[in-house]
């Protein structure tokens, strides 16, 4: 019987851990394909919807399952989770010696906490967290172009799978915030259940003895409907004061994080000349926040411009977040591709159509004519010139310093394509550097 | 030219020393004609009513050849040689006072697309040939099989090799002579061209001309459909001292293996129009102390005087403020303004319709040619493309050919094809050609595509 059961599981198990590789690696045609899988999520959905202000049609997947999971507990991670069915399995090959963590308190429930409180500031902040960002973050590791990007990629499900093996199924049952929400959706569902279910009760009862009178005043009832809930009453007394602390608590940790986390954002920005994101990136202070690492843009760009971050653009806050770099031959963001403005599940880059992706400022092309080949009257160079798709760069003649230099006009977005042609050698003349407000 | 010289032509109307000569004369006793009277013997342009009129009158024949090249340039040598080598009676004329046309007056020392993008050398042939003589001089080149730097050339070094090669070769050639008009027959066809020169209007007769002139002047005297276009026009220089400086800090440069060794001058560079460089600095010659400096310039008519002149004077006036506030800065006290190019930087003025124009597109794609006489180097952002013969034979007009910078291409196409090895590799195969010419007696347009290309691998060319 138990068997019987348990193999329905397994494979719908490994039928979804399928449909999620699928969706992730762009078998599909449908561009926005990968990002359906993290709007699974009602961790991510929710978190991001708060912290952008914004509903997008993607929150229908993650209300069904916020509905369906407040009924059945934790059946996302049971059937659905991809991660959870690598870790599941994981487990069953692992050493399993040690459950010392199973007397942690149910952290995923506090990270949850803090991050939506986060997200009303418009900052969710450990929304990389999500269980679905960390499984698609390594298949971004054909786009690894350093032994950095690999290990940055992989890091997050390395780290799960590490672990589980090692100490079992500690992130699942108590880390993960997927987890955490889905068990803080289904108590607060039993306990409202329950509540209706009783006041529904009462009435009736009400209405047999006591002749419609109201209930809430006859002490009687109240005793009656109390027996009638014991959950309600459990949850009411039993810990009912260091759960709403933990729970204030997060939530005012969250806040304050977020707040620090934008302040430092924004100034990160401010001090940064090299720091550039991929197209329709929301200002710098909220990115960080909203990037949840999910790398789906790293893995669609085709040129493989988009890197995960090392720190070394945008801090600790902006570990493993997309950051451009033009350090491949030739390699520029395409006036002809948008892919990764559609595949980003939270609005950290905001989906663009083609025409306003290449509207787009990534960053600002400027010119060191103390580099420039055509400046110094090395060599007839006008690769920048050629390049340039928006028709941006221009060779100028100036009539007072009797020179010509490359000038960059309004139309640069920062696509690259000057930097990359650039012959010069180690140190490019013309390079993209963060747009500063003039 | 010897005759002229018999005839007394070269000092007769007031020689630049008649004192000294004077002087030479009663002191050595060589003997000098001197004070004969002369009147010249024609008729000079009148006015007739408001206009200024040219007479009617029969122009000497200078000189018979079978094949003209107009212009002693690198294309022009070039030919020359090619045509010369094949046992065909070949002559030469140039506008300066020597030879190798921009490559030498022009200052124009770099030999730019060499190599295709994978750094392999594309352009060999005469090219090829002329750089070995280069090679064994002192001081003659430098950078030579260091893809991807170019060779930089010395102009004196490359005048002396074109002097002496042209006068081994056998090559009737006239210096100080500058094409004017072409002579064209009955049914418009080319028969020579005509030239100014101290001795006066005089005409060459020729089967084939090679129009190397540059600017196209003859092939558009002779009625051939051409585009003109309007490019930057600038002046290049020499200065001196310059090694000085350390040229590899915060400089740019193209060697991935000799990278510039310091981090950019500025940091973050202001945005626009910038006041925050350093002076010009320019490129090492095979002369020790001594850099060549390009210059853009700005963009004028190479056809029209009142703009050839303006930038004459206001390119020298230019360069030597420049050089002034290069030697403001710290280290640079000594560089020293060596020479401005006698001759002004002119890219491209016309550009032929040929049988087959070269677009922008075809080289971008690698498109290939049957009729393929040469290859031109990546250069900026193209890669490297095949040239083919149609870019050298005028659409309509018969018995020219075009090489060098005039041929038939787009502006974006002739803005490589424009530069000194392609030349050699236009002109060679122009003068190759124009020899089957003759030997086959057929229009240039005629010629055996297939004999032409066996005469180019022979001679060393690269086809692909």
């Amino acid at each position: 019987m138990m068997f019987l059961r348990r193999v329905p599981r397994r494979l719908i198990q490994l039928t979804c851990f399928v449909g999620a590789v699928v969706l992730i690696w762009p078998v599909l045609p449908w561009s926005i394909a990968p990002r359906l899988l993290q709007q699974l999520s009602p961790f991510v959905v929710l978190s991001s919807s708060i912290a952008a202000r914004s509903i997008g049609v993607g929150t229908i997947l993650a209300l069904i399952v916020a509905v369906v999971s407040s009924f059945k507990k934790r059946w996302f991670c049971l059937y659905l989770c991809p991660t959870g069915f690598l870790l599941e399995n994981t487990n069953h090959a692992g050493l399993r010696r040690t459950s010392w963590w199973s007397k942690c308190p149910p952290i995923g429930k506090y990270v949850a906490t803090l991050t939506l409180a986060g997200a009303v500031f418009g900052y969710p902040v450990l929304l990389w967290m999500d269980p679905l960002c960390i499984f698609s973050s390594p298949f971004a590791v054909n786009k690894a172009t350093n032994p950095v990007s690999v290990f940055l990629v992989s890091l997050g499900l390395g780290v799960l799978v590490g672990a589980t093996f090692v100490f079992g199924m500690l992130w699942c049952v108590r880390i993960c915030p997927l987890s955490g929400l889905q068990d803080m959706l289904f108590s607060m569902r039993k306990a409202l259940w329950t509540r209706i279910a009783a006041s529904a009760l009462a009435r009736a009862l009400a209405v047999r003895f006591l002749g419609g009178r109201s209930f809430s005043s006859d002490v009687r009832l109240v005793r009656i409907t109390g027996a009638l809930a014991p959950e309600v009453r459990a949850a009411a007394s039993a810990s009912k004061f260091n759960v709403a602390r933990r729970v204030f608590f997060a939530g005012a940790g969250g806040a304050l994080l977020a707040v620090w986390a934008r302040r430092a954002g924004a100034a990160r920005y401010r001090k940064s000349d090299t720091l550039l994101r991929p197209p329709g990136a929301v200002p710098e202070d909220r990115f960080g926040g909203l990037c949840i690492r999910c790398n789906n843009c790293v893995h669609a760009c085709p040129t493989k411009i988009i890197h995960p971050d090392t720190g070394h653009e945008a801090g600790l806050a902006g570990f493993g977040a997309p950051v451009i770099k033009f350090d491949r031959d030739y390699k520029y963001c395409l006036e002809t591709c948008n892919a990764c403005t559609q595949v980003c599940p939270t609005g950290a880059l905001t989906a663009l159509a083609l025409e306003q992706k290449n509207k787009y400022i990534i960053g600002e092309a400027l010119v060191d004519n103390n580099v420039c080949l055509t400046a110094l009257g090395k060599k007839e160079c006008d690769a920048c010139e050629v390049a340039c798709p928006y028709d941006a760069v221009k060779i100028t003649w100036d009539e007072e310093q009797y020179n010509a230099y490359p000038v960059v006009n309004d139309k640069c977005i920062g696509c690259g394509a000057c930097e990359v042609v650039c012959p010069t050698t180690p140190v490019k003349a013309i390079r993209v550097w963060t747009l500063k407000p003039s | 030219m010897r005759s002229s010289i018999a005839a007394g032509g070269l000092f007769a109307a007031g020689s630049l020393m008649p004192v000294s000569s004077a002087q030479a004369n009663q002191a050595g006793g060589q003997s000098t004609t001197q004070g004969v009277h002369e009147t010249e013997n024609r008729v000079p342009a009148t006015i007739a009513g408001d206009k200024v009129v040219q007479p009617r009158r029969e122009l000497p024949v200078l000189q018979k050849t079978s094949i003209l090249v107009v212009g002693g340039g690198p294309a022009g040598t070039a030919a020359a040689f090619c045509a010369k080598r094949m046992g065909v009676d070949v002559t030469l004329v140039e506008r300066y006072g020597y030879l190798g046309g921009l490559a030498t007056g022009g200052l124009v020392l770099g030999i730019f697309p060499l190599y295709d993008r994978d750094k392999k050398q594309v352009i060999f042939g005469v090219g090829e040939e002329l750089m070995k003589k280069l090679d064994v001089l002192k001081y003659g080149i430098i950078d030579r099989n260091k893809a991807p730097i170019y060779p930089t050339i010395d102009a004196e070094a490359f005048k002396y090799v074109l002097a002496d090669m042209v006068l081994d070769s056998g090559i009737t050639t006239y210096l100080d002579c500058w094409g004017v008009d072409a002579i064209v027959d009955g049914k418009g066809a080319v028969r020579g061209a005509v030239f100014e020169s101290k001795s006066g209007r005089q005409a060459i007769l020729a089967d084939i001309v090679i129009d190397c002139s540059g600017d196209g002047d003859i092939y558009a005297a002779a009625g051939a459909a051409f585009e003109k276009v309007k490019t930057n026009i600038g002046l290049i220089s020499r200065i001196g001292n310059i090694d000085e400086v350390d040229m590899a800090i915060g400089r740019g440069s193209e060697d991935p293996e000799h990278p510039a060794t310091g981090k950019p001058s500025e940091g973050r560079p202001s945005k626009g129009r910038v006041n925050d460089f350093n002076g010009h600095a320019g490129n090492s010659t095979p002369a020790p102390h001594m850099n060549w400096l390009n210059m853009r310039g700005p963009v004028g008519d190479a056809l029209d005087i009142t703009d050839l002149t303006s930038m004459e004077l206001k390119h020298r006036r230019g360069t030597w403020g420049n050089v002034e506030k290069l030697r403001q800065k710290p280290g640079n006290e000594q560089v020293f303004l060596a020479e401005t190019a006698p001759q002004l930087g002119v890219r491209l003025s016309r550009l032929l319709d040929g049988v087959k124009k070269l677009t922008a597109q075809e080289i971008r794609s690698g498109a290939k040619f049957k009729d393929v006489i040469g290859y031109s180097g990546a250069y900026a952002n193209a890669p490297e493309f095949q040239i083919p013969y149609g870019s050298l034979v005028p659409a309509k007009v018969e018995n020219v050919l075009a090489a060098g910078r005039c041929i038939s291409a787009e502006f974006e196409v002739a803005d490589i094809t424009r530069l000194i090895p392609v030349c050699w590799v236009t002109g060679q195969a122009a003068g190759l050609a124009a020899a089957l010419c003759i030997q086959d007696k057929c229009k240039p347009r005629n010629v055996s595509v297939t004999k032409l290309q066996n005469l180019l691998k022979e001679q060393g060319a690269y086809l692909g």
